[in-house]
């Protein structure tokens, strides 16, 4: 028994006390530096008005404009619907783009496209290839959608295609790396014998190795998706017609219930859209 | 076995093939949306804004830094012109936005861990990891099936709403402060965190905990004694691959007067400060980089596979 508390007490702690403290006293000197100890009081002072009208609106969202608004306007519903067709629009439109440049990126990033069992290690070439393409994916990631569209609309104006270029430059950098790590990650096996059945590299990716990966490359671009819709919609607050908009629009002008229709209208695409890549996960991955 | 013998067993192979109507019937239908989205979204008639030219040659223009313009351009006085912005907003500003990630990945976690635990199919249930020896009542079976159901549904619902339209609510109830920006991002993250520690704890090996519930521990025993010990590392990990994309977007949070970099992008947008607007923008990528090293040398030591699931 006093071994067992000697050596219990000998113990080094282990790495994740040491990462758990870490964090621990990280988010004490965050807390302190945005004083959120300090008006930890404020949480308390909410208008309590604007709170019960806020939450009165979401059982009541507006099924009609909640101002008059000039004849000839729209319907609310049709504007909700088409809130929902621009960010399905611009997240569809984004993720393509992302797609068409993520997945060559990706094969680039990987580090089996550039070394094999068979063949040995990489050449210095294809080691400044593979770092060059590895920044390049990083650097696109590293800049947040919002970011590059503050950028592109200051640039080229209120135009759809600089939103979804904006939207694809993030996703195809994130793409790229997930990608590549996924076919690093494919069942090397077929790979190896068809290599050893002397494939060229070029046809053991294309009939092993990618087809390998798969259906992984496709439940990790479907959950993608998932991620533009909601990016989609935040690209409204900066001004891009998706439904971030209306909400940015709706509060602006204190009504509280259309503003919980369109929340509505939000929840109800991307839990579509998780439903959907869900069904798919169970169905692809093993 | 002749030619057409064999021809014949092949394609009698062929047909008997699994096939996956569901994954095929989904890949043609996200086919037809993303030709939908082109053809309709007047993307291509509309490549540039109005006053392209014009505006493109201004933007061009003022990228340059103000104190920079009108003269020839030189490398030197370019970093010592960010150097200086660094020092005067550019550190104080990096340093609140990720005070902001910080924080908010801890909140996320303070709410999400305990959460998880009522959303664990193996341990929110009326018999724990053993049947028990005297069958739970309906009752019962039906009060751990709301309890669990309720707690996931908070999850999908947090989740599911961006974490900059949570902040902007929080912003819009609150008041502009620093707490409505925590709470908007550690929500979302509390929402994703929850689902994949229940995740965990579901996939977590059961025998210490069948064990602990044969000496006859109870739900509350069993999860302090073997499920978390045992989920804590995994779930450290979760953090800091969550914590990296708190920092990303914590970098575009500007709708409260904290000196952040979002609101610094903000305030140079509305300005039309052009080099402002890129300083900003370095300091973020600058600052996300820094982060994703940090976490990705803080997980690779702690020997976990790479892949995580949201960006």
């Amino acid at each position: 028994m006093r071994d067992a508390q000697a050596s219990a007490r000998g113990r080094a702690p282990s790495a994740s006390f040491w990462l758990a403290t870490f964090l621990a006293v990280a988010a004490l000197l965050a807390a302190a530096r945005l004083e959120l100890f300090a008006t930890l009081h404020a949480l308390g002072n909410v208008e309590g008005e604007l709170l019960a009208r806020f939450a009165a609106a979401a059982f009541t969202p507006a099924l009609e404009y909640e101002s008059s608004v000039p004849a000839g306007t729209m319907p609310l519903y049709w504007k909700v619907l088409e809130g929902l067709r621009a960010t399905l629009g611009f997240a569809l439109a984004g993720l393509s783009l992302a797609l068409l440049f993520g997945l060559p990126l990706g094969v680039l990033c990987a580090r089996s496209t550039w070394r094999s069992e068979a063949r040995g290690a990489f050449s210095t070439a294809a080691r400044a290839l593979w770092f060059a393409s590895r920044a390049l994916a990083v650097g696109l990631r590293s800049v947040h959608e919002l970011l590059w569209a503050a950028l592109f609309l200051a640039a080229l104006g209120a135009s759809p295609l600089a939103a979804a270029v904006a939207l694809a430059l993030p996703y195809a950098g994130t793409l790229a790396k997930v990608f590549s790590e996924l076919l690093d990650e494919a069942d090397e096996r077929a790979v190896r014998a068809l290599e050893h059945g002397g494939a060229a590299r070029w046809q053991s990716f294309v009939a092993a190795r990618l087809p390998g990966a798969l259906p992984d490359l496709t439940v990790y671009a479907f959950y993608r998706f998932e991620c533009a819709l909601r990016s989609a919609a935040v690209l409204g607050f900066f001004g891009v017609p998706t439904l971030g908009l209306y909400i940015a629009q709706a509060f602006e002008n204190q009504h509280l219930r259309e503003l919980w229709t369109y929340l509505y209208a939000l929840l109800l695409l991307v839990l579509a859209a998780e439903r959907w890549s869900g069904a798919l996960r169970r169905r692809l991955s093993a | 076995m002749n030619e057409c013998q064999r021809w014949k067993a092949i394609q009698a192979l062929r047909r008997a093939r699994p096939r996956a109507h569901f994954v095929c019937a989904s890949a043609l239908a996200f086919a037809l949306l993303v030709a939908w989205a082109w053809l309709t979204g007047g993307f291509l008639a509309s490549a540039f804004g109005t006053g392209s030219a014009e505006r493109l040659a201004r933007f061009a223009r003022e990228l340059e830094p103000h104190a920079l313009r009108d003269r020839d351009f030189d490398l030197g006085a370019a970093l010592a012109w960010f150097a200086e912005r660094a020092h005067t907003v550019g550190l104080a500003a990096s340093a609140n936005t990720l005070a902001l990630a910080v924080a908010a990945t801890a909140l996320a976690a303070l709410l999400a861990w305990p959460a998880s635990f009522f959303a664990a199919r193996t341990l929110a249930t009326a018999e724990p990891f053993l049947a028990n020896p005297r069958p739970a009542t309906e009752l019962a079976r039906l009060a751990w099936r709301t309890l669990r159901a309720s707690v996931r549904t908070a999850f999908v619902l947090l989740r599911a709403i961006p974490e900059y339209v949570l902040a902007f609510l929080a912003v819009a109830l609150l008041g502009p402060l620093a707490w409505a920006l925590v709470l908007g991002l550690a929500l979302h993250n509390a929402g994703i965190l929850g689902r994949l520690g229940a995740e965990m704890l579901e996939g977590a090996p059961p025998r210490a905990a069948a064990a602990l519930r044969q000496a006859g521990a109870t739900r509350a025993q069993i999860a302090c004694a073997a499920l978390a010990p045992q989920s804590a590392t995994r779930f450290l990990l979760l953090l800091f691959y969550r914590g990296e994309t708190c920092l990303r977007e914590a970098t575009v949070l500007g709708m409260v007067a904290l000196p952040s970099l979002g609101y610094g992008l903000a305030q140079a947008r509305a300005r039309l400060f052009y080099d402002e607007m890129l300083f900003f923008i370095a300091c973020s990528a600058l600052l996300v980089l820094a982060g994703d090293l940090f976490s990705t040398w803080i997980r690779a030591r702690l020997g976990a596979t790479r892949r995580g699931s949201c960006a």
